[in-house]
């Protein structure tokens, strides 16, 4: 008897489940999200799925050769052309620091007010809007012997005889390969920084003034940690985008010739000319892991610089203790 | 939460990732016209003989219609009335109002056929698309078709035996002995130069060695302000698709040793000794570049900007294939001074030249007689009189037509095609050693231009090329021959 009533309840409570307040909230939740889900399973997780797999077949784009095991990452290791191309980086990553010091700099002068702020602001942001490939062509007639640098140089007293050659010279190209990127760049992040800047309560800045903070004071205990997160979120996408770095030497390089060929050249004249798809797979796998290891050591380095700003000096704190504390006897006493 | 938040950021990259990978692949316009030229031979090696497919084997005259030969410009069917179409992919020549001008020119001697030209952008494909529906008008650029299907859609000029007299690369779209195609103009593969630059440099014979051809550049160097030879390395693929374009028969003087040999060779890149193969093509560069005998700053050369520079006579010379020669003469005013030489490499004191024709015109055989009597009649006039070919500085396709272009005393070859059961060979050893020789390397060859300024001896470069080389034979096992 009781295990009859209990049989037919069964199906009966599903669909009362189905009705019930936590059941709808359930099927909103997977309504609303399945979409999502399959577009980012199917255009992002499926592909790089596949791309995990191929990373262990010797074949290119149409044909399947042999499963070669861990052959491609080996070759990755020992092919000297691949991590040479990764020393590139720390040209793109110093250029990335630059770009957030300038960044920062200047958001903080635009922070404390200038006369025609918004005009300039809108300047330093415009060439983040152009083109990459546009970028490329500019400078590459920028950086042209005689061209504009040379000339512009040529006017603050610069020899032509004594100036470098920009693009042919193998120990500065990537230097001023990486100018480009950071003039393209330091705009952007330079809103970025103005707008979480902007968004400090203003009254902590009088607070800290009446207390006789100067500017960099200010900057360096209020400022600095108010927007920290922006400040991570700028250099990691920066680290991340110097390991990539891909446009300017393909452009202006024509495909990163005179040893200024990054991992990301490599890798597309690997996959799409030699059409080693396999290698190239590898090759992206290997970046993935250093992009973490980067992400976290940053993460790491983060979390020990700002506890020391965030926190007040250990110093000032037991001085101050010291003195409430003879106070407070002297007040007994 | 920040393993995910991490984890996100990785994606995020490895999607920019692929986003970046995909927009590659931007080769020049010349190689694009190179593969058009290399797709038509690929075409012609896959004919099979199979003698019973032919759909109907009318011979133009049995249909009322006049062989190619059989046509005397100007006597013959001066009052034929009819209108005929041609399909075409020289959009530049529509645009620039030369093929009006031909047309017209032909109206003088034959008023009453009416031609209309259609250029079309985008032309290998819609030539085909339009094949098969059989109403694209009367003439068409024959696009990459197989060859035991042009009887179906092409009436034939005449027997290849017979055309050959007439025309060059008559073997170009044949079956069962008969011609269906006449190429517009031919490409060769030789040196572009400037003739007053060479004149004011004092050169009065043509080099025929690589000792001779630097020689004249450091001529040019001494005697006048012209860059001897401007290498384009900025724009790439000026640097791979022109340089590998010399290797085969004009290199060796063996038309089997690219597309058969190459790949079973065991040191392809050795040194000879005598100026001949693959060592002596790449030194030419190498050498031009370490004695100072190229531009100041090769990674800004400029594409568009050397046209005008060979036109003014500021430069020497330029490696590129025929097809380049229309658009250095049009970039200025100097259109006589710029010539064309074969490439500088002797083998036992002769010289070779790879040639073959561009598209090449074929005739509707659904036309009604009329039309196909017309325009058999335009074709042979815009072969023999028009001088088109000559105006886009192609190589002659008619043997009597004048022409400016002059390969003296040079022996015209062609490379003979992959074996059939080897067709991919190449493609395999191309990618497996990376240095994709005529397939994108570009660059291999910038890195010739980068090692000669940076002092790398040239040997060193030909070694690691040969240590690739192998690689790549004993990883497909490939079996070395040679």
């Amino acid at each position: 008897m009781a295990a009859a009533t209990a049989q037919s309840k069964t199906p009966f409570r599903l669909g009362k489940w189905f009705r019930s307040r936590k059941g709808q909230q359930a099927i909103v939740i997977i309504a609303f999200s399945i979409i999502p889900l399959a577009l980012l399973f199917v255009f992002t997780y499926y592909p790089f799925a596949e791309m995990f797999k191929f990373s262990f077949y010797d074949r290119n784009y149409t044909k399947v050769r042999s499963f070669v095991g861990l052959k491609n990452y080996i070759d990755v290791f020992k092919r000297d052309d691949c991590f040479r191309a990764l020393w590139l980086s720390l040209y793109y990553m110093g250029g990335a620091v630059v770009q957030l010091a300038l960044a920062l700099y200047l958001a903080t002068i635009f922070c404390f007010g200038v006369k025609g702020g918004n005009f300039f602001k809108g300047c330093m942001f415009f060439p983040y809007l152009i083109n990459g490939i546009a970028i490329g062509f500019i400078f590459k007639f920028f950086y042209t012997r005689g061209f504009v640098f040379d000339t512009v140089l040529q006017w603050i007293g610069f020899d032509l005889e004594n100036l470098p050659y920009w693009l042919k010279d193998t120990r500065i190209n990537n230097i001023s390969l990486v100018g480009t990127s950071v003039w393209k760049y330091f705009g952007q992040n330079m809103v970025l920084f103005v707008g979480a800047m902007m968004s400090v309560d203003a009254s902590l800045y009088e607070a800290a003034e009446l207390d006789g903070a100067n500017k960099w004071q200010q900057f360096k205990y209020i400022m600095l940690p108010s927007i920290k997160t922006i400040v991570m979120l700028n250099l990691i996408m920066s680290i991340t985008g110097s390991l990539s770095a891909f446009e300017p030497p393909y452009v202006i390089m024509s495909g990163g010739g005179n040893g200024t060929a990054t991992y990301f050249i490599k890798m597309h004249e690997i996959a799409h000319i030699s059409q080693k798809v396999g290698l190239a797979s590898a090759m992206a796998i290997v970046l993935l892991m250093i992009i973490f290891a980067a992400t976290i050591l940053q993460k790491l380095f983060f979390k020990y610089v700002f506890k020391n700003a965030e926190d007040e000096d250990k110093g000032a704190a037991a001085r101050r203790d010291r003195k409430l504390a003879k106070g407070k006897g002297a007040a007994r006493v | 939460m920040k393993f995910r938040k991490t984890m996100a950021l990785g994606m995020a990259a490895v999607m920019a990732m692929s986003l970046t990978a995909c927009g590659g692949e931007s080769d020049g316009s010349a190689s694009s016209s190179n593969n058009a030229s290399s797709n038509n031979n690929a075409a012609a090696s896959g004919s099979t003989d199979n003698g019973n497919t032919a759909a109907d084997n009318t011979t133009p005259e049995a249909a009322g219609v006049p062989t190619y030969a059989s046509i005397k410009l100007g006597e013959d069917y001066t009052d034929l009335t009819a209108s005929i179409k041609f399909m075409h992919h020289k959009t530049d020549r529509e645009g620039d109002g030369t093929m009006d001008r031909l047309i017209a020119e032909f109206n003088k001697v034959y008023p009453n056929i009416q031609v209309e030209a259609e250029g079309i952008t985008d032309y290998a494909e819609t030539a085909l698309l339009r094949l098969p529906t059989g109403d694209w008008g009367d003439i068409m650029f024959i696009p990459a078709i197989d060859m035991v299907d042009l009887p179906e859609y092409f009436l034939p000029y005449g027997t290849v035996e017979e055309m050959s007299g007439l025309i060059n690369f008559a073997d170009q779209w044949k079956f069962e002995g008969n011609c269906y195609g006449i190429g517009y103009m031919g490409n060769a593969q030789g040196l572009l130069y400037n003739k007053k630059v060479f004149a004011d440099a004092g050169i009065t014979e043509l080099p025929k060695t690589p000792d001779a051809f630097i020689a004249a550049l450091q001529q040019i160097k001494d005697n006048t302000d012209a860059i001897p030879l401007y290498t384009n390395y900025a724009a790439g693929w000026t640097m791979g698709g022109q340089w590998d374009a010399m290797l085969g028969a004009i290199t060796t003087g063996d038309e089997a040793w690219l597309n058969q040999k190459f790949t079973h060779t065991a040191e392809p890149f050795k040194d000879n000794g005598d100026g001949t193969g693959a060592y002596a093509l790449y030194k030419i560069l190498y050498d031009a570049v370490a004695n100072g005998l190229t531009e100041d700053d090769y990674t800004t050369t400029d594409w568009e900007g050397c046209k005008g520079m060979i036109n003014r006579g500021e430069i020497g010379t330029m490696v590129l294939g025929s097809w380049a020669i229309a658009q250095m003469k049009e970039a200025g005013e100097n259109a006589d001074d710029i010539g064309y030489m074969p490439f500088p490499i002797s083998i036992g004191g002769k010289q070779y030249a790879t040639a073959g024709p561009d598209y090449c015109y074929g005739i509707n055989a659904k036309a009604s007689d009329d039309n196909k009597a017309a325009a058999m009649v335009f074709v042979k006039w815009m072969v023999e009189e028009s001088g088109w070919c000559d105006l886009e500085g192609g190589y002659p396709i008619s043997k009597t037509a004048e022409t400016s272009f002059v390969f003296d005393g040079v022996n015209i070859v062609e490379n003979i095609s992959a074996l059939d059961d080897e067709a991919d060979l190449m493609n395999q050893m191309n990618a497996d050693s990376e240095l994709n020789f005529n397939n994108g390397g570009d660059a291999k060859v910038m890195a010739i231009v980068e090692k000669a300024a940076a002092g790398t001896p040239f040997d060193d470069i030909m070694a690691e090329w040969t240590e690739k080389w192998n690689a790549a034979q004993s990883n497909l096992g490939v079996d070395v021959l040679y």
